[in-house]
């Protein structure tokens, strides 16, 4: 299959604010998505008696659903550090092949520029970052611009928790819960139109679906595009 | 439960989520540009992407799969992100509230 992504991008690596405005646009939706699913986490914490200074920095420095969830459900007295610090590290470990992918798209760039930017990376802000690139050429003024509204949504939704009289309802568990992927689907046709085969695809969503469903949710990203990769990797000679 | 130790243990997740997110982009400066890691790493993105559209399909169940479906057949048609956004999230309410 041919992803655009998979084509050494043709422009130089920049970081613009132009692509930063672009990226700040683009990801303006995540203010709503992300900011609803901060606002349930922030009531969770609530709930579990965390004030709210707490609560606040530990989704500005964790700044991880996934690992902010898995740390929750293992909150106890005392604290089992280790085990939360093993959780993190492997609920995030994806983050290890999106940072190594940023390096081919922004290697380029001083590290002063990245390093602070990838405090912020986000699934959905790298997914969006290889897509611009595909388009734009990279851009990491994309990558720091697409993540800001996903950052002050999660922040911001943590803190409305503690401020706001409120409750976790339906409308905002299905925002919090759908809009991510929504958004992610949406970037699927631009994808697809230059795709060589199906099968890649179809490999990365079967074996997700079967690591989702018998082994973990959270290794379903990983070990599923990575099976589909391979695919991608037998079928392809122009890389 | 000590306000000290939160702080603490927030600091240290906190700090192993950032090692996390910068490892992968430091560790890769020692990668051949064309090795088979920097291949696979090409050609990783829109797998990842399909993987992840699964696995939040898999985790929004029967709602969650008519509203991404919807978004992306807008999407498909109309080429807006907020048309497609909006359907999709009416679609998912409404199948929500009619108990799928």
């Amino acid at each position: 299959m041919t992803i655009t992504s998979a084509r050494l991008p043709p422009h130089a690596p920049a970081m613009t604010a132009a692509g930063f405005r672009r990226g700040l646009v683009a990801a303006l939706p995540f203010l709503l998505s992300n900011g609803a699913a901060g606002l349930v986490m922030g009531l969770t914490y609530k709930g579990l008696g965390l004030g709210a200074a707490h609560a606040i920095l530990f989704s500005l420095l964790v700044y991880s659903a996934t690992a902010q969830a898995i740390t929750l459900g293992m909150w106890a007295h005392p604290l089992p550090v280790i085990t939360m610090v093993v959780a993190c590290i492997a609920t995030n470990s994806r983050y290890l092949l999106m940072g190594a992918h940023l390096r081919q798209l922004f290697g380029g760039l001083a590290p002063r520029k990245m390093l602070p930017t990838l405090f912020l990376l986000a699934d959905a802000s790298w997914l969006m970052t290889n897509s611009d690139a595909d388009r734009n050429g990279p851009d990491a003024g994309y990558l720091l611009g697409s993540s800001i509204p996903m950052a002050v949504g999660w922040v911001g939704g943590t803190a409305l928790a503690y401020a706001a009289p409120l409750a976790a309802n339906e409308p905002l568990r299905l925002a919090a819960a759908l809009l991510p992927t929504m958004f992610i689907a949406t970037l699927l046709p631009s994808q697809w139109k230059t795709a060589r085969s199906p099968w890649p695809w179809l490999t990365s969503a079967i074996a997700a679906l079967l690591v989702a469903r018998f082994v973990d949710p959270s290794w379903s990203m990983l070990i599923g595009g990575g099976c589909g990769t391979l695919v991608s990797m037998m079928e392809r000679t122009d890389a | 439960m000590h306000d000290l130790e939160v702080l603490g243990v927030i600091c240290i997740l906190g700090v192993t989520c950032y090692a996390m997110r910068a490892g992968g982009y430091v560790l890769a400066a020692t990668m051949r540009d064309d090795g088979i890691a920097a291949r696979f790493l090409r050609l990783a993105p829109g797998n990842l992407f399909i993987a992840f559209i699964v696995g939040g399909c898999l985790s929004g169940g029967p709602a969650g799969l008519v509203g991404t479906m919807v978004a992306l057949v807008t999407m498909a048609i109309t080429a807006r992100e907020w048309a497609a956004l909006g359907a999709g999230f009416a679609a998912a309410l409404a199948a929500s509230m009619v108990g799928l």
